[in-house]
This record gives structure tokens, C-alpha cells and sequence, in this order.
């Protein structure tokens, strides 16, 4: 096995530590939690350097670039910024209408992106009675004599639903029942009458807003429709295991910051004479942090090497999923343990690397959801 | 025009060991670009982009410069060709020899009309090759420029010194040495990576280097001071303990 980074990743790597370095001040940070979001500098910057075109086809302007190499820049940008921004789950629906779009949409979405530095939309998959279980979903579309269709029903946890110009909408076709299984993509746009939002609070992610998007009686006409009738949901779900690596990698590089921090303070921060670095205790918490960030990291490059190797991952992504995020969110906990009193408020990062990391245990799937995925293959995989 | 930017690589100084007698282990050090470098070759591509000309690298150093990674760095940022002596005859040269081997390689690069350099490198910071090199070949020299516009056969150059502004026109060729605020580099995106690993990357051995007219008598860390772990009560016992040690 080789380990070892090629040139141009240890120098794309090192464009996103300047990125970072230049963007990421402790000003403008504190900024984005206050004001709930991020700069569109930020966002044109990253649009100009090319990371948030990586993986996008060269013929509509993007940069050919492996999956490996795509989670080893989305773990270094969250290592470096040290705050869970929006910039990687912005290629996110890029992808989605790359892959499924017409040719017209995905002219109009790289167009957008490269004007802007935003993606032309969200992504409104989950309903408040259908999250993982997403056959529960009742938001449908119903065909009129004249040939339109109208959308009904609510969307929550749409990320940047309010924000952006478009959302994704995965609803039923026709029938909304339980056992309906034929659904389909729809490119909506967000001032279209009938389409109305309400925001989100959370308790962490601040910089990333959420709402709640509702869909009254939306006429649609069938150019919006993206790709297959009927098969709207097996195609966002071919890229999910994908995008269960990509948010493990923004765990991890969050937790790589985490561990930093605290073995920084831990060798700073003097009890009983000596720095607590010295004392055993804290020694565990720093050794069994880092064997998490490395069995997660192991884990990450490992799925991130069998997809671009065109193994099947899913039972890898599902696992990874669940030990990630959940080990990558312990690093932050145990960072917060060494911290103490000083680590419970605003005066340092590891608070909010902390509420933010915890959100990551359920966005994208539950790590329940990710055993009750993996365990029946894994029962299948040793049957006898 | 034929634009050339100089550039040193040198040890990554986060690398670097220092030993218990404050003497440097360079052995395990990663080659970087100077950091000042950094600001004339974005200064020199970005001149290419506005005059539309070519700009080329050229650099001296040790084998170690022979680095894959370093030169697809140089070449991510602008830069269309790589003019690089690598060689063990060329390890720690002082400013004149260096500026003489940078100057085999400016004649070699097809010609040259202007060569920017650096305020100095991030290693020895002498901030000598820029003149040195320009004597060399025998054309002028500005050294503090903010700000070039090429004009025909001159360029007009901005000078920021400590009081004052002051702007110059030189003929061209000649060499001119930029202040780091000159031009922030570029991010290189993975597009400007993956192209830099085709472009043209010309590397030689040295040959007849000039002996070096300064040698290094002693080079080493100053001494590390142990923290003495105190805890202050108030602000006033830590006033008069830094008053103290002043």
C-alpha cells in the first residue's frame, strides 16, 4: 500500500492552507457565526482557486480530479478554516445537476456558479415525516389537463433553501401513499408563487443556514424536471455514499483542528507546576483522540480509494459514516474535557467546533440509520 | 517582452532541527520556494498577463533544488518555463556567485527584457543577487518598485521608500527588486497544478562556479530559554516581574 501524496495533492494541499489562512481570519469567523452565514468573497475566492469545481466534467469547466483527492482537500479546508462553513456541500447539488440535469440546466447551473461563486440551488429532500425513511415522503406532483404539473407538500432542513435561487425538490409522481415508489428530480425555482420558506434555528452550524420550504399548489412545467420519471430517488441516492465520505472528511478535519487546539493548551496550561500535558490522564485523552482522527482517516481513504476504483461501498460508507462521525465528534468532546471551564465559552474555538460537530451525527443519516444499512450486510456477508 | 523572475529554494524552516548546541540540521528539511519569491513571481505573471508576454524562472541552488514538487509549484503560478541549476558546486553560494550563475541562466532563457527579483530571500535575507545581478549583466537597477508599467522600451516603476513615493523610468532590460507588497501570490487551483507538471522544466549542472568571496563562520539558534511556569495572582506581581526582567 502506498501512503504517500502525490506532488500535486501536497501542493493542492497547500493552496487550501493559504486559502485558508488569507479567508479564514478569527474576524471574519466570528463574523459568519454572528451574522449566520459567510462572505461572498469567500465563496468567489474558492470559485477562482477551482476547488469547488473539482470533480465537475472538464466540458463544463470543471477540473478532473479523483475522489481520493477531493476528500484530502475537503478534510484540509475544515482543518485550516477551523469552522463549519458551506463550501463543500456547495458542489454538492452541483454534482446532482451535472449528473442528472438537461443540457440546458446544467448550462444555466455552471453559468450561475461561475458568475456567482454559489450554486444556482439547494437540495430539498427531507420532510419532517420523512427523513431517512424517505418513502414516508408525501410531497408530490400532480399532472393538469394542460399538460403542467403541480407541486404540493414541505420540505425541512433544506440547506440554503432561502438563500439560493433554486432548490432541488425530489417528490412523488401523482400519488403521495406510502406505497408509491415512483418519484422524480424537480428544479424549482425559489420566487415561483406558492413556494415559501421559514427558517431553521439550531444550536450549532450557525454559519450554515437551514429552513423549512413549503410548496403550495407550485405549477411546474416538464422542462424543470430533471432527469428519469419515477426515478428521482434512486438517483440522489447513487450519490449518497459519496457524500456520507465527503462530510466524514469535514468531520475529520474539524477534529483535526479540535485535537490541535487542545494538545496546544494542554502543553501551555500550567496545574501543579507543569504543563497538564504532563499529567497521564490528559496523555489518554490525547492518545485515544488521535488513534480516532487516524482509524477515521484510514477508514475515509480506504472508501474514498474503492470509489474511484469502482468497488461498491455500500456497506464501507455506511460504517464510515457511523464511526466517523461519531469518533470525529468525541475528539471534539474530549478537546472540550481538556479545555474545562475555559473550553464552556466564547473565548476560544472549541465550543462551537463542538455543537457543530454534533449536528454531523445525524446530518446525512443518523449513525443508527448507518448500522441498520451496514449490519444487514454485514450478516449477509458472513451467512453461511 | 521576455520576463524573468529569480527565485531561490530553500529549506522549509518549520523542518529545520536545532540540535542542544543550537547548531541547524537542514537534513529532513522539505525544499519550499523563498517567501518573497513568492510576491516577484506573482509580480512578474502578472506583468506577463498584462503585456502578454512569456515570463520564465530561473533559480540556483543545491541538488536539493532539484525538487519535482517545488518546480510544479514555481510553474503553478504564472510562470510558462523553469531555467534551474541544480548541483552540489552551488550549495550555499554567496550574492555574487549567485547572482553569476543566475545570470548563465538569463542568457540561456532566450533573452530577457526584464528580471524581477525578490526584496530578499527568507533564508539569509542579504538582499544582494538583485544588484549583483543587474552589474553582472550590465543594465540598470531599481530596487523598493511597488509598481511597473511597461511603456515600449521602458518601464515606469513605483518606489516607496520610507518618507516619500518616488516613480522612475528605466530602460529596458534591466532588473528591478520588488517589495513583498508589491503583488499577493495566487492561490494555485488544481487546474494551474495539473498543468504545471507539463510545462518545460530546464535543469542543469553547474559548471565552473565562482568561488564564494564570504564564507560562513558559524551558524546557530540562539539559545532556547525554559518557561518558568509561574503563576501570577494579580496584575501587579506581574507588572513587577516584567519590569524585573527588562
Amino acid at each position: 500500500m502506498d501512503f504517500q501524496l502525490t506532488d500535486e495533492q501536497e501542493l493542492l494541499l497547500e493552496s487550501v492552507d493559504e486559502f485558508c489562512e488569507r479567508y479564514f481570519t478569527d474576524e471574519v469567523v466570528e463574523q459568519m457565526y454572528a451574522e449566520g452565514g459567510m462572505p461572498d468573497e469567500i465563496a468567489e475566492a474558492y470559485r477562482d482557486a477551482g476547488f469547488g469545481l473539482m470533480g465537475i466534467p472538464e466540458e463544463y469547466g470543471g477540473v478532473p480530479a479523483d475522489k481520493v483527492t477531493v476528500g484530502l482537500m475537503i478534510e484540509r479546508l475544515y482543518q485550516k478554516s477551523g469552522c463549519m462553513h458551506i463550501l463543500y456541500q456547495n458542489s454538492l447539488s452541483m454534482f446532482d445537476i451535472i449528473e442528472f440535469g438537461s443540457e440546458e440546466q446544467k448550462q444555466q447551473c455552471m453559468e450561475h456558479y461561475m458568475e456567482t461563486g454559489w450554486p444556482i440551488s439547494s437540495l430539498a429532500i427531507s420532510e419532517p415525516g420523512a427523513g431517512s425513511d424517505n418513502q414516508s415522503m408525501t410531497a408530490v406532483t400532480r399532472k393538469q389537463a394542460d399538460g403542467t404539473y403541480v407541486l404540493s407538500g414541505q420540505k425541512t432542513w433544506v440547506t440554503m433553501g432561502a438563500v439560493l435561487p433554486y432548490t432541488i425538490v425530489v417528490a412523488k409522481d401523482e400519488d403521495p401513499s406510502h406505497d408509491n415508489r415512483n418519484m422524480s428530480l424537480w428544479l424549482v425555482k425559489m420566487d415561483t408563487p406558492g413556494v415559501s420558506t421559514a427558517p431553521l434555528h439550531k444550536i450549532g452550524q450557525q454559519c450554515i443556514p437551514f429552513c423549512e420550504v413549503y410548496f403550495d399548489d407550485v405549477v411546474l412545467t416538464e422542462d424543470q424536471r430533471m432527469g428519469e420519471p419515477g426515478k428521482g430517488f434512486m438517483m440522489l441516492m447513487k450519490n449518497f455514499e459519496v457524500e456520507r465520505a465527503y462530510v466524514v472528511a469535514e468531520q475529520l478535519g474539524l477534529a483535526q483542528a479540535a485535537l490541535e487546539d487542545a494538545a496546544r493548551y494542554a502543553n501551555q496550561r500550567i496545574a501543579f507546576g507543569a504543563p497538564i500535558a504532563k499529567l497521564e490522564l490528559i496523555q489518554e485523552l490525547l492518545c485515544d483522540m488521535e488513534i480516532k482522527v487516524q482509524n477515521t482517516r484510514n477508514m475515509l481513504y480506504k472508501t474514498l480509494w474503492m470509489l474511484d476504483n469502482d468497488i461498491p461501498v455500500q456497506l464501507e460508507s455506511a460504517m464510515l459514516k457511523r464511526y466517523g462521525c461519531k469518533e470525529c465528534f468525541e475528539v471534539a468532546d474530549m478537546a472540550l474535557q481538556i479545555y474545562a471551564g475555559l473550553g464552556y465559552t466564547t473565548e476560544v474555538r472549541i465550543g462551537r467546533l463542538w455543537a457543530d460537530m454534533r449536528g454531523n451525527m445525524f446530518g446525512g443519516g443518523t449513525h443508527e440509520i448507518m448500522a441498520y444499512i451496514a449490519g444487514r450486510q454485514v450478516a449477509k456477508k458472513y451467512a453461511q | 517582452m521576455n520576463i524573468l523572475v529569480a527565485c531561490k529554494i530553500i529549506p522549509d524552516d518549520q523542518d529545520i532541527q536545532i540540535a542542544g548546541d543550537g547548531s541547524l540540521d537542514f537534513s529532513k528539511a522539505h525544499q519550499i520556494v523563498s517567501e518573497y519569491d513568492l510576491n516577484a513571481i506573482e509580480f512578474a505573471a502578472q506583468l506577463g498577463e498584462a503585456t502578454g508576454s512569456s515570463v520564465k524562472a530561473i533559480s540556483v541552488g543545491a541538488a536539493a533544488a532539484d525538487d519535482s514538487k517545488v518546480k510544479k509549484n514555481i510553474l503553478s503560478r504564472g510562470v510558462d518555463e523553469l531555467f534551474l541549476t541544480a548541483d552540489d558546486a552551488a550549495t550555499d553560494l554567496d550574492s555574487a556567485a549567485t547572482a553569476a550563475e543566475l545570470a548563465k541562466l538569463a542568457n540561456a532563457a532566450d533573452g530577457y527584457d526584464l528580471i524581477v527579483v525578490g526584496t530578499g530571500s527568507a533564508d539569509f535575507y542579504a538582499k544582494q543577487v538583485g544588484v549583483h545581478l543587474a552589474a553582472k549583466l550590465d543594465v540598470p537597477y531599481v530596487s523598493g518598485v511597488t509598481k511597473a508599467t511597461v511603456n515600449g522600451s521602458t518601464v515606469s516603476c513605483t518606489r516607496v521608500l520610507e518618507n516619500v513615493v518616488e516613480n522612475v523610468d528605466v530602460p529596458l532590460p534591466c532588473v528591478v527588486s520588488i517589495l513583498p507588497d508589491a503583488a499577493l501570490p495566487r492561490i494555485a487551483g488544481m487546474k494551474d497544478i495539473l498543468a504545471a507538471g507539463k510545462k518545460p522544466m530546464n535543469v542543469s549542472a553547474a559548471e565552473g562556479v565562482a568561488a564564494p568571496a564570504v564564507s560562513t563562520v558559524s551558524l546557530a539558534a540562539p539559545a532556547a530559554v525554559d518557561r518558568k511556569c509561574e503563576v501570577f495572582e494579580d496584575i501587579d506581581s506581574f507588572v513587577a516581574a516584567v519590569k524585573a526582567a527588562l
